[in-house]
């Protein structure tokens, strides 16, 4: 191929217009989950998505495990209780509304994902006798066997799935199209939400959206402290096309957002220091709870939360003597003593008994159908694990009866990141929402990582379905509203400026994106000091003024890679004014003030812009009520239609 | 010696093609959600391999397994014989 020649007709320009009641802009499981329920509500429905919604989004190559499913048929959790404990375990600092809504329709969402053909039973009876079986649902559970929340599923049959029932449902879905803005009435910042535009990653065509209720399902923001030139598809724990342009043109918008202060020191970036995940010997996730041993081969033992070793594999899934569950998963690195769970000794008393690193992951001293549950199927279904992991070490010869996987680190974590490279992780921050899951923006709905709070994908798909229930809802009862032409124009010089740009002065996304990265490790790292914060903002609002005009794209691909970057940008600027906004430390949003005033820590800080300047209120931890009270009040509509289901 | 030639240096080459079973149906390029490849000749091109996050999608969409993903080498992990252990530790 020339290297002039770009394969795909130029059509940067030409304007397609379209119209929907509903709107979903983000193709991953929250959008497709979204979609779905909407088209079945007899909406009309347009679904965008950047990628290609067959396998898109973070969970778009599968998932092994699906969290707090409290109401399936086995779960000894009522899901008020395990609301509870996910709130108390955060000091209250997550988020009650969307995360009941997981605990109490995640098991529909289950239900309605195994209508459409994902698998989530062990059909085939593989499994048959195996602890974390029933046999009678032929369901199968992850770490806490007794209370039976988390169940094992075979999720990389689940996204085809749910994009070919959006299809059948009628939902028309615009692959490749990435949306760069929110339309609001009037072009008004903080107004009801009308539609989006976006454009073409191939073509360039420039696409109008106009619809009655907008649902943002986008990903969670990235590449915020970490980037990789080199690497930048390695260099986050999600995709690299999981950017936050959500996050950014909500808040472009006047979207309010919460928890924004919120970084952790970054965990995972194979760009770098540590590993693709599961591709390294652990104990957590998708290998709980396999068995750890040290370079001589000695077995590093595990112990309950009261330090007593447990003698058993089988002891390894069960709560502790006089605890009712425990909880494992995505979002809990370390959970406080009565949400505790089994876990290796940790490494400083590993040390002092003279345990001697290199450690590794062995399988072999499993239950045969424990070692086959954790490789082959966890350790298959999981993203990114089926080809690169299970598939080509088998190929290469490796037998998890024989050969012990080596952990780099020195527990289930494969590296150790310095405390200034961070990482959204661990329930970030995102948009605030209501008990409609409706943002402060009248007609935009918000689902799955876009939220404030997220974590894994049952919350995406819970979430999905239930703001595809309220965004038809509310396109049934308003009526659309015209698009503001000026704002649309506006959006189209914004998108294609860079095509035009000079190459020879202008910047690319990878020298931009680092430039970022950089920047916020430098100003916004574990310390959060006002004179640090401040340069950081100075810094960041020169790149805008001076380094954006003049940034350049060669073609539609690259210029998405730059919008993309631009939008990193914008969220990087929110995270800067939320860290000002806080005054004191708080230790379970991991941030660290040592200029702090000595007060109390704020209850949640909410931030939005109006008029072009930031807005910033205090909302109480438990803004969301009486869980169950609320839930029930808001929607009766579906718990008749279950009961009349039933 | 082969003829000298000017290239951009590839931090990893991710995808590789088995031009001898590849149809050239585009099936993996279409899947793939970073837009990696670029539609070629013979085969799709992975015309930007540093963009991918290595999920193994377009290996599981091709019908004909002529694709091969691996990790950048940095990230290929290893593992060796349990008994290996056990018999140094005894030594």
């Amino acid at each position: 191929m020339e290297k002039s020649q770009w394969p795909y007709e130029n059509r940067a320009g030409c304007v397609t217009r379209l119209q929907a009641d509903v709107l979903v802009l983000g193709g991953g499981v929250a959008g497709c989950m979204a979609a779905a329920q909407a088209a079945r509500r007899g909406q009309s429905v347009i679904l965008v998505e950047k990628g290609a919604a067959k396998r898109s989004g973070a969970g778009g190559s599968g998932c092994d495990h699906w969290e707090s499913a409290a109401t399936n048929p086995c779960s000894t959790v009522s899901p008020e209780a395990l609301l509870k404990a996910m709130m108390d375990d955060n000091d209250g600092y997550n988020n009650a509304i969307s995360h009941y809504i997981e605990c109490r329709e995640g098991w529909d969402a289950l239900l309605d994902i195994e209508r459409m053909g994902g698998k989530i039973r062990d059909t085939e009876d593989e499994f048959k006798g195996a602890a974390f079986r029933d046999e009678k649902t032929k369901l199968m559970f992850a770490y806490d066997y007794k209370s039976r929340v988390t169940l094992r599923i075979w999720g990389a049959t689940f996204k085809p799935a749910m994009a070919a029932a959006c299809r059948k449902l009628g939902v028309r879905v615009f692959d490749r199209v990435m949306a760069t803005t929110l339309l609001t009435e009037g072009g008004r910042q903080g107004g009801r939400c009308v539609g989006a535009a976006g454009f073409h990653t191939r073509t360039g065509e420039f696409f109008v959206f106009s619809a009655k209720a907008v649902i943002m399902a986008m990903s969670r923001p990235a590449r915020v402290w970490l980037f990789s030139s080199g690497h930048p598809g390695l260099c986050e724990f999600r995709p690299l096309q999981c950017a936050g342009d959500g996050h950014a043109m909500g808040w472009r918008a006047g979207a309010e957002f919460n928890m924004m202060e919120k970084s952790v020191q970054a965990e995972f970036s194979a760009a770098g220091r540590s590993f693709p995940p599961y591709s390294t010997g652990n104990n957590h996730n998708t290998w709980y709870a396999a068995s750890l041993i040290d370079a001589a081969g000695r077995k590093i033992p595990y112990a309950d939360r009261d330090g007593r070793l447990l003698k058993t594999v089988e002891e390894r899934y069960l709560p502790a003597p006089g605890q009712d569950f425990f909880l494992k998963g995505g979002a809990v690195t370390q959970a406080k003593y009565e949400f505790e769970g089994p876990e290796t000794l940790p490494y400083e008393e590993l040390k002092k008994q003279g345990y001697r690193l290199a450690f590794y992951a062995d399988l072999s001293d499993l239950p045969e159908l424990e070692r086959k549950v954790i490789w082959g199927m966890m350790v298959g279904q999981e993203g990114k694990t089926q080809v690169p992991v299970y598939q080509n070490f088998t190929e290469a010869g490796f037998d998890p009866r024989r050969h012990v996987l080596q952990c780099y680190g020195t527990g289930w974590q494969s590296a150790q990141f310095l405390p200034k490279e961070r990482q959204l992780f661990g329930l970030p921050g995102g948009f605030m929402n209501d008990w409609d899951l409706m943002t402060n923006l009248p007609g935009l709905f918000v689902a799955g990582d876009a939220l404030f709070a997220s974590d894994c994908y049952g919350h995406a798909a819970a979430t999905g379905s239930y703001a595809g229930r309220k965004a038809a809802a509310y396109a049934r009862k308003n009526q659309r509203l015209p698009l503001c032409e000026e704002q649309i124009e506006a959006e189209k010089r914004r998108v294609y400026a860079p095509l035009s740009a000079d190459p020879r002065e202008g910047v690319s996304w990878k020298e931009l994106n680092e430039a970022i990265a950089k920047a916020m490790q430098n100003y916004c790292g574990e310390q959060k000091r006002d004179e640090l914060l401040l340069s950081g903002v100075e810094l960041l609002e020169r790149y805008e003024r001076e380094v954006i005009p003049k940034a350049f794209a060669a073609n539609p691909h690259e210029l998405t890679r730059l919008l993309e970057v631009f939008d990193i940008l914008t969220v990087a600027q929110v995270i800067l004014q939320a860290c000002l906004s806080r005054r004191q430390s708080c230790e379970k949003l991991e941030f660290y003030r040592p200029d702090g005033d000595g007060a109390e820590p704020a209850p949640f800080i909410c931030l939005r812009q109006e008029g072009g300047r930031v807005l910033r209120r205090q909302v109480p931890l438990d803004y969301a009520g009486d869980v169950k009270e609320n839930y029930e009040k808001h929607n009766r509509d579906y718990i008749e239609e279950k009961e009349a289901a039933l | 010696m082969s003829e000298f030639l000017f290239r951009q240096t590839p931090p990893a080459e991710p995808i590789q093609f088995d031009g001898e079973k590849c149809t050239n149906c585009g099936r993996c390029l279409e899947v793939c959600m970073i837009d990696v490849m670029l539609p070629g000749e013979k085969h799709p091109i992975a015309a930007y391999p540093d963009e991918c996050w290595y999920c193994g999608c377009c290996v599981m969409e091709c019908p004909e397994g002529a694709i091969r993903l691996r990790h950048p080498l940095m990230n290929q992990t290893r593992w060796v014989e349990k008994a290996s252990l056990l018999k140094k530790e005894k030594e």
